[in-house]
């Protein structure tokens, strides 16, 4: 069960500011600062720029960590604090962490190797080193939340939130912890907004999932954390659960280490294996949010996964990249916590600049404002470069049929 | 836990490149500690300190053909030789094809530390000292530290499930729990489960910059150095459950049968690294209870024990707190070199070798049986976490 949320984004930070701006459809796409973007071909980015690391950890916490840390502790500050929790209460071996990220703390070996390219060996300062490595960012969240499980970090590119969100339920359900707190965090930088304008992938100006003028994805940042527990935890501390995570379908492609599979085979069984686990039918799904990053191939084999998923329903769907940008390893836990805004308040968040619809992408997509719907059950879709596909079932709590073991079948 | 089988190892490190078998005679023939070598992956003429140990010879051609080489970094061509050599190890490939299962029930759960480091240097040079604009987009993928098991799969067609973690030097132990859950969850019938990292002038200049490699760049009898001797490598061992390695009548090589793991904080707010026997301790308390195995019946520990004297005391203290001074702990970082988040992977592939008769060597403290039933492997991290798991005689 989910029973906090913590949120660092473009359009808002913490549970309301992110769901107003969900709401809303607002665009956190604005020109980047801090380094010469247009230099390199592109000028846009969903760039987190209200947030100031002082407001949320200490001055001792900021030392030791980068920027990417810094969010992802932010967010799971947050989400304990959504959670009604402490690290009193959440201090002790069945809590863990499980954060997933693609280049973690991008920032600090962008200054270790630029001091070591600039001035040679005796230019990289021996303090800095220890600060650099993405297993970094679990194990700060334990020292601030009490944590002494498992500390995990999970490296699975633009699918890295589903990846650490469904390993942590997988965890609570094995009985390997009772509290997990988990999500993802990536921060922009130059040399990776550099190697997606290399890849050809990113657009001039906007993202426009589902459009048939969309011209590629918008990298962005955030961190989105929530806190898991299995039910007998939450109860006993009298936590309202949010959500409930249900199946998780994990494949992969196996085909390319950029391009999406043609037939969309691994996405479609992710996608089959997450409702079959929740002891569902594609029935019961209410709305997806999609991995949706706007460009040509993934959007495109995305529609043929929802197309052979519910045939000639037309379940609503939307990308929240539109307004966030690409945050990638994040990307999933931020688009999660949205869900758990669907869920909560029956609410679908629009895919804004959506103009003119794609006949390869013929799906009912939630365009430009925020639509109002039935909401128990959502899927997550995340199906990142390299073929990773992650794709979960939320639901609201006790709506999905009890109880179920690691297989998804009833135990 | 349910224990789970081992039915086949590949491997590339100091000891060689192959299979099971291969590992084992080289574990028995080697020189123990292995004498450090000259590097060769980079140019480490401006180092005062060499000592290390690369794998040697290493020519991914001889394993995988010249196409398609190029744009693939160190550690995934470590990796996919060794998940090559693993599938046929197990019995799963022969001669490339698919025997018993195929492709979408295989996947792969696989460590690493600092996996895409090589890349990121290499493309923030050329991004520094030319243009940005210039880096190799064909070299880009490789900046994300899944990128390895993510080649891993395309070349060897593994669709089920593909988990790259990190923990650290535990993430190689780390790799079995999770693989345990996925085959809880029957995500797929074969897990190739392990870790992998890769020599590169960026990770030795980070320790030789934190004085953590050794000085003398030779080692005691023991296997106890004056500091780290880094190693390199790829270890993926095929995971299954018991059901799955009947049915197809896999040999096996030994059971895992308990995992624990810990994290305690330093206490000082300022510090970051921290090496903590609390959580040693804990760690190797959980996974004998997971496994149901008392202290007394561990044969032999197979222990991170790398050379940096804090840490290594930490462990040692933590062992001697479980399992009392005289238990056996052998040091399999002495024979391949401290390889992080490969780690533990390796020191699961050396106790398979001592369950099928190896005497284990160098050991650091006590007598090892000549009968090896039960290893407990260990790997303490740098930050405060810590993992254990038990391997036992199948």
């Amino acid at each position: 069960m989910i029973t906090g949320v913590g949120v660092v984004s473009s359009i808002g930070l913490g549970r309301e500011a992110f769901y107003a701006a969900l709401a809303e459809g607002k665009s956190g796409i604005t020109p980047v600062e801090g380094f010469d973007a247009a230099a390199l071909g592109r000028e846009y980015a969903g760039q987190v720029k209200a947030f100031n690391p002082k407001d949320h950890l200490t001055a001792a916490e900021n030392r030791r960590m980068g920027r990417c840390s810094q969010m992802a502790l932010a967010a799971a500050r947050m989400a304990i604090e959504d959670a009604g929790a402490t690290p009193e209460t959440l201090r002790g071996p069945r809590t863990a962490v499980v954060i997933g990220t693609t280049m973690g703390e991008a920032d600090v070996l962008e200054d270790l190797d630029h001091a070591w390219i600039a001035r040679g060996p005796s230019g990289v300062k021996r303090a800095m080193i220890p600060k650099y490595g993405s297993t970094l960012l679990p194990i700060h969240i334990a020292r601030a939340c009490g944590a002494e499980g498992l500390v995990l970090t999970l490296p699975a590119a633009c699918a890295a939130g589903n990846y650490a969100i469904g390993f942590a339920a997988d965890l609570i359900r094995a009985g390997r912890a009772d509290v997990v707190v988990t999500g993802a965090a990536e921060m922009l930088q130059e040399l990776q907004f550099s190697g997606f304008v290399r890849l050809a992938a990113m657009s001039p100006l906007r993202c426009q999932p589902f459009d048939l003028n969309r011209q590629g994805l918008i990298i962005g940042e955030g961190a989105g954390v929530v806190v898991l527990e299995s039910e007998a935890h939450a109860a006993k501390r009298g936590a309202e659960p949010l959500a409930e995570i249900g199946g998780h379908g994990m494949t992969c492609d196996a085909y390319h280490i950029t391009r999406p599979h043609p037939e969309a085979t691994g996405s479609t069984l992710a996608v089959r294996q997450a409702i079959e686990r929740s002891g569902i039918s594609p029935d019961a799904i209410d709305f997806v949010n999609a991995h949706g990053t706007g460009t040509r191939a993934n959007d495109a084999a995305e529609a043929k996964v929802m197309r052979d998923i519910f045939g000639d329903r037309r379940v609503p769907i939307s990308s929240m990249k539109s307004m966030l940008g690409h945050t990638m390893g994040a990307a999933s836990a931020i688009e999660a916590i949205a869900c758990v805004m669907t869920l909560q308040r029956g609410i679908y968040p629009p895919t804004i600049g959506y103009e003119t619809p794609d006949p390869e992408c013929d799906l009912d997509v939630v365009a430009n404002e925020a639509r109002a719907g039935r909401a128990e059950v959502v899927l997550n879709n995340s199906l990142a470069f390299g073929g990773y596909n992650s794709v979960i079932v939320l639901a609201k709590p006790f709506v999905l049929p009890p109880p179920h073991d690691l297989t998804g079948k009833a135990a | 836990m349910t224990p789970r089988l081992i039915t086949g190892i590949g491997f590339a490190n100091a000891l060689g490149v192959g299979g099971a078998d291969a590992l084992f005679a080289a574990m028995r023939d080697a020189e123990a500690p292995l004498p450090s070598r000259p590097l060769v992956s980079f140019d480490a003429s401006k180092y005062a300190n060499v000592a290390a140990l690369e794998v040697p010879d290493f020519e991914p051609k001889k394993w995988l053909g010249d196409k398609g080489l190029r744009v693939l970094d160190r550690l995934t061509k470590l990796l996919v030789v060794a998940a090559r050599v693993s599938l046929a190890d197990a019995g799963l490939k022969a001669d490339g094809a698919w025997t018993t299962s195929a492709g979408d029930r295989v996947g792969i759960c696989c460590s690493n530390a600092y996996g895409s480091l090589e890349a990121i240097t290499e493309l923030n040079r050329v991004a520094k000292l030319e243009d940005a604009r210039y880096i190799n987009p064909a070299k880009f993928p490789n900046t994300v530290a899944n990128s390895g098991p993510g080649y891993v799969s395309i070349w060897e067609d593994l669709r089920a499930l593909n988990v790259t973690v990190s923990d650290g030097n535990c993430g190689g132990l780390d790799a079995f729990t999770c693989a345990d859950i996925f085959l809880e969850a029957q995500r797929a019938d074969q897990i190739l489960t392990g870790g992998g990292e890769a020599m590169s002038e960026a990770l030795y200049l980070a320790f030789c910059k934190l004085g953590a490699l050794d000085p003398t760049a030779t080692t005691a009898e023991t296997g106890a150095t004056n500091g780290v001797r880094l190693g390199e490598g790829a270890a993926l061992l095929c995971l299954e459950t018991a059901r799955s390695a009947e049915a197809r009548g896999a040999r096996v090589l030994a059971r895992v049968t308990g995992f624990g793991t810990s994290f305690v904080a330093p206490e000082a707010d300022s510090s970051l690294l921290t090496f903590s026997r609390e959580a040693t301790a804990r760690a190797i308390r959980s996974a004998l209870d997971d496994a149901g195995v008392a202290p007394a019946d561990v044969d032999v520990v197979s222990s991170g024990l790398c050379g940096i004297e804090a840490l290594d005391r930490t462990e040692l203290s933590a062992i001697d707190d479980v399992l009392g001074p005289d238990v056996a702990v052998a040091t399999p970082k002495a024979l391949i070199g401290e390889t992080l988040g490969a780690g533990g992977a390796m020191g699961v592939a050396v106790a398979c070798g001592w369950l099928a008769g190896v005497q284990p060597k160098p050991v650091a403290q006590g007598k090892a049986p000549e009968k090896v039933d039960t290893v407990l492997v260990t790997s303490v991290g740098y930050y405060g976490n810590t993992s254990a798991i038990v391997v036992q005689r199948a």
